[in-house]
């Protein structure tokens, strides 16, 4: 009697230490995040200023003098930008003809297989590769150039994202189509389309998000300069370009503006992803549940 | 019929969005020659001659990040001068602006390296512009300071405690077999010229010869701070992470130890910097020895012309008094004049 | 091309093909939209042949001059004195990857098993998007919190801790007194790659029906005891897969990796020494070095050994999950 009681105390002791623990590791990963954004916040807040967002770098800024990083915030979100609608034109097309005509056959996991392992590649690699396609079409270090190689690292993530809401789709819907005599490519661009609208955007931003704040494959494709690109072929700067070269220099100012460079990067990203999930849940309500 | 509409509908609309997407880059563009916005059209510096105030055209830099900040000053004071004078400063590194200046696609490549034979043999053109040099760094609670301001370091030494690491202990370096305290090395972690230059003057290469063993900083300031914090610590620096640039005077905790270059056993007076305009001076005269000061260089295809060749005339005379505030050193009267000689 | 129609199809639609009038033209647009769709679904297998294949190009000069023996195995990185050893790099890239993922993996899985098994849905939508917001920072905000917080951290802390308690230990002793080293690297790793971890291991954990779960606690188990002798037994491999899926994650990291971990380029003795991982050398050398052809072999060269290895990660943890998926999709 007296050992079966203590088994049943051992294993409900047990259960209560790794509920414990599992609190505890939530609390420590939750925690993360709040020690990432209360140590960006508190150094880097200080020196963000409304020159810092509203000016490009005067000459002698990386010395301290006056200026501020409009140019590599520009800059990244034209280099964000381009790589992501440059990424939609090829990953809805892949997502859409993944749920119509493959589905779970073989070519179907082939593809996928492929994106997961697109997904992923390190996003130096991409900028090697980057730099060696540049060599072989004959482009320069320009903002064309970082938008070709943004848009390579964010298409696995893009369409593996729609991927991911489309097939969530319910059968049914899609069935209805097709027994009214819709082709499947009409399917595909109403039905699925519309319907997963939300989905879509939010992989779209999922991906604009990683885009912006991507700083090695950018790193030899995009250059880097003060002035705002006028074209496609100018270099550009980017934020988190900024924030790396920034802190490179031996003087504390400009060490600082490094900081709230990188929170100015931060507050963009978390816009994102904000705004991602705002938008999802308004377009959620105009889909057929 | 509508499923054709809807079709071109979203083909026109994803042009559309690209079309923008490519198009906004170009609308807040200053008021510029149209050719600007074309690719990198500022190869073809026009070769009017440089009289004054007759000026115009676009120069393109690209190269190392260690002379963007200073080539943004230059540009800056230059287009005061030559309104009519647009600039394309990009970084990269200086391997990008040596590709750059080879391949056509920049007129000046900024390199703080010294220019490898490989790349000369491609028809590179070069000039040095200024001088920066290395220091090495000790903390002032450094066990035997007082003896190494008294007796400086000599480059043998230097070269036992950064690249053989056969010298160990603080007493070794001063003599005093008895005081035990382990030297610890700082270097830097990331490629850094003033690493090449340091492991060069110690007997070595370049960045990699530098002792394994020591330990690795990210970053000049960094380096700097961890070798002030850090007694037994011993590092290096470019001018202006140790001296601040305000006061001119070290910065507090740190400590210059002597280079015993003329090895007389002793620290001479001119060894021994306590203030930035010393250790200019002494770079500049060249009795700080050369590693650990060295040249950064211009790089050209070919021997420069036209606005090319004026901006770089300028640099080597009148742009010249904006170093210091940056932590450059000056070219000498007869550096500035061998630098122009051999741009005739 | 032709191989995707037959298999590709997996709801009848034969029999509309073939009708003759009403949908003819439909159907003709729906076939041409079909075939340029699948050239462009293509794309992403033709992208990781040409990626590799691009880099053993890029990097032919180096691989024929060498003995591949010589540029993995070798200990020197001498590029002025044409010596190109790849070994310390490759061992910086593993130190720091083991130390992220053993960092991070033991508290992924509890927090997933949480979120799974014990978690209110409330919980459970709060700490979504958490994870998003923590996969979403950027990686040079996780560098500049690196340096900010754990480098300091590590320097204060955890390496006084070490030198009092664990200095015998060979691979906690303390070698070099800067928080700038792989522990440090480890610990910025191991938060980065942790939402990846914990989301696929959700994933995974979601595939067990729920009827295995209810039979355990039906005959008194405690829910600890069912997720022991239940629910882990059924997903080992997909956990082995997702620590394989961070682990590839981790190798490929570089601007937040090279912003703290030393990068000193030498076999690491202790998770306090410094280390120099191959993201980093490349990132690091790649802009100064291009205009050299052999250096710029070499570095690229770099990209292929990590590109090879994370593609093989890549493959067999991505094979496994998705035949784990399947039976939750089926």
């Amino acid at each position: 009697m007296g050992m079966k009681k203590n088994r049943w105390q051992r294993r409900h002791l047990v259960e209560a230490f790794m509920q414990l623990l599992m609190r505890l590791s939530l609390v420590v990963v939750a925690g993360s995040l709040g020690l990432i954004l209360w140590t960006i916040i508190v150094r880097g807040l200080p020196a963000l200023t409304w020159d810092m967002i509203t000016q490009s770098p005067k000459g002698g800024f990386y010395m301290g003098k006056g200026g501020g990083v409009l140019n590599a915030i520009l800059g990244s979100l034209y280099l964000a930008g381009g790589g992501t609608l440059l990424a939609l034109i090829f990953s809805l097309p892949i997502a859409l003809y993944l749920k119509t005509y493959l589905g779970d056959s073989k070519w179907g996991r082939y593809v996928r297989l492929s994106l997961d392992v697109l997904w992923g590649i390190p996003s130096i690699v991409y900028g090697a590769f980057g730099f060696t396609l540049m060599l072989a079409i004959g482009l320069r270090a320009s903002l064309l150039a970082g938008i070709i190689v943004l848009a390579l690292v964010e298409l696995p993530i893009m369409t593996r994202a729609m991927d991911e809401v489309i097939r969530r789709m319910p059968a049914d819907l899609e069935q209805a189509a097709l027994a009214l005599g819709s082709t499947r490519f009409e399917v595909a661009l109403r039905v699925i389309t519309r319907q997963m609208l939300p989905g879509i955007v939010t992989a779209v931003l999922l991906a604009f998000g990683r885009g912006i704040g991507d700083a090695a494959s950018v790193l030899f494709t995009a250059g880097y300069t003060d002035r705002i690109p006028t074209s496609l072929m100018r270099p550009t700067a980017s934020l988190p370009l900024a924030v790396f070269f920034q802190l490179g220099t031996p003087y504390p100012e400009v060490q600082q503006r490094g900081y709230a460079s990188a929170l100015l990067l931060t507050i963009i990203v978390l816009l994102v992803s904000f705004g991602s999930r705002w938008i999802s849940g308004y377009l959620n309500k105009y889909t057929i549940k | 019929m509508k499923t054709k509409w809807n079709i071109l509908f979203a083909v026109l609309m994803i042009t559309a969005l690209f079309a923008t997407a490519c198009g906004t880059p170009s609308t807040p563009a200053p008021a510029q020659p149209p050719a600007a916005t074309q690719a990198p059209a500022a190869t073809e510096a026009p070769t009017a001659a440089p009289t004054k105030d007759t000026l115009s055209g676009n120069i393109s830099v690209s190269g190392a990040f260690a002379l963007y900040p200073m080539m943004t000053v230059w540009a800056e004071e230059f287009q005061k001068l030559h309104p009519n004078v647009q600039f394309d400063v990009q970084g990269g590194g200086a391997g990008k602006g040596m590709t750059d200046t080879i391949a056509g696609a920049v007129d000046i490549g900024m390199i703080s390296r010294a220019i490898k034979p490989e790349e000369e043999a491609q028809g590179v053109f070069w000039v040095s512009v200024t001088k920066d040099a290395v220091f090495p760094v000790v903390s002032v609670k450094n066990p035997v300071a007082a003896d190494l301001i008294a007796k400086g370091i000599t480059k043998e030494m230097f070269n036992k405690i950064f690249i053989t690491g056969e010298i160990k202990t603080w007493g070794e370096v001063v003599g005093k077999p008895e005081i035990k305290d382990e030297i610890h090395v700082y270097t830097r972690s990331d490629s850094a010229g003033a690493a090449d230059t340091w492991a060069q003057y110690c007997g070595g290469k370049a960045q990699a010869d530098i002792l394994t063993t020591a330990i690795g900083v990210n970053g000049e300031p960094a380096l700097v701070d961890t070798v002030i914090k850090d007694p037994l610590g011993i590092g290096f620096s470019n001018l202006n992470s140790v001296f601040d640039s305000n006061s001119g005077k070290l910065v507090d905790g740190a400590l210059v130890p002597p280079i015993d270059a003329n090895e007389n056993g002793k620290a001479d007076s001119d060894e021994y910097y306590q203030t930035k305009a010393d250790a200019v001076a002494a770079v500049s005269s060249g009795k700080y020895p050369s590693p650990p000061s060295r040249f950064e260089n211009l790089a050209t295809k070919g021997k420069p012309t036209g606005l090319t060749l004026a901006f770089i005339q300028w640099i080597l005379t009148d742009g010249q008094q904006y170093l210091d505030a940056a932590g450059y050193v000056p070219l000498t009267p007869d550096q500035q004049t061998a630098s122009l000689a051999k741009l005739k | 091309m032709n191989e995707l129609n037959p298999s590709a199809i997996t709801i009848e639609s034969e029999g509309r093909d073939d009708r003759p009038s009403v949908a003819s033209q439909r159907s003709r647009r729906d076939r041409s939209a079909r075939r340029v769709f699948s050239v462009i679904t293509l794309l992403p297998i033709f992208l990781i042949v040409v990626i590799t294949l691009a880099l053993v190009a890029r990097s032919w000069p180096i691989l024929s001059a060498y003995p591949l023996k010589d540029l993995i195995l070798g200990n020197i990185w001498k590029p002025d004195d044409k010596l190109f050893g790849f070994w310390p790099f490759i061992m910086g890239t593993f130190w720091v990857t083991i130390v992220g993922v053993l960092l991070a993996v033991p508290p992924c899985i509890l927090v997933a098993i949480y979120l799974t098994e014990y978690a209110h849905s409330l919980t459970r939508s709060t700490a979504k998007p958490i994870l998003d917001l923590l996969a979403a920072i950027p990686p040079v905000v996780y560098g500049v919190w690196g340096l900010l917080a754990i480098v300091p951290f590590v320097d204060q802390v955890l390496a006084p801790f070490s030198e009092r308690w664990l200095n015998n230990i060979p691979l906690f002793t303390v070698n070099q007194p800067t928080g700038f080293g792989i522990l440090a690297g480890g610990i910025v790793l191991a938060v980065m790659i942790a939402p990846l971890i914990v989301s696929v291991l959700y994933e995974i954990f979601t595939t067990v029906p729920n009827d295995l779960r209810h039979a355990s606690l039906a005959v008194g188990a405690t829910r600890w005891q069912t997720i022991r002798s239940v629910v882990l037994p059924q997903v080992m491999p997909g956990i082995v897969a997702a620590v394989v899926l961070g682990a590839s994650r981790a190798l490929g990291e570089t601007i937040a990796v090279l912003m703290v971990v030393g990068n000193v380029a030498k076999v690491p003795t202790s998770i306090f020494d410094a280390a120099y991982p191959l993201p980093a050398l490349i990132a690091n050398n790649y802009g100064d070095m291009m205009s050299i052809p052999l250096y710029d072999a070499a570095l690229l060269c770099a990209a292929l050994v990590l590109l090879v290895v994370i593609l093989i990660f890549n493959i067999l943890s991505t094979l496994v999950l998705q035949r784990m998926l399947e039976r939750k999709w089926a």
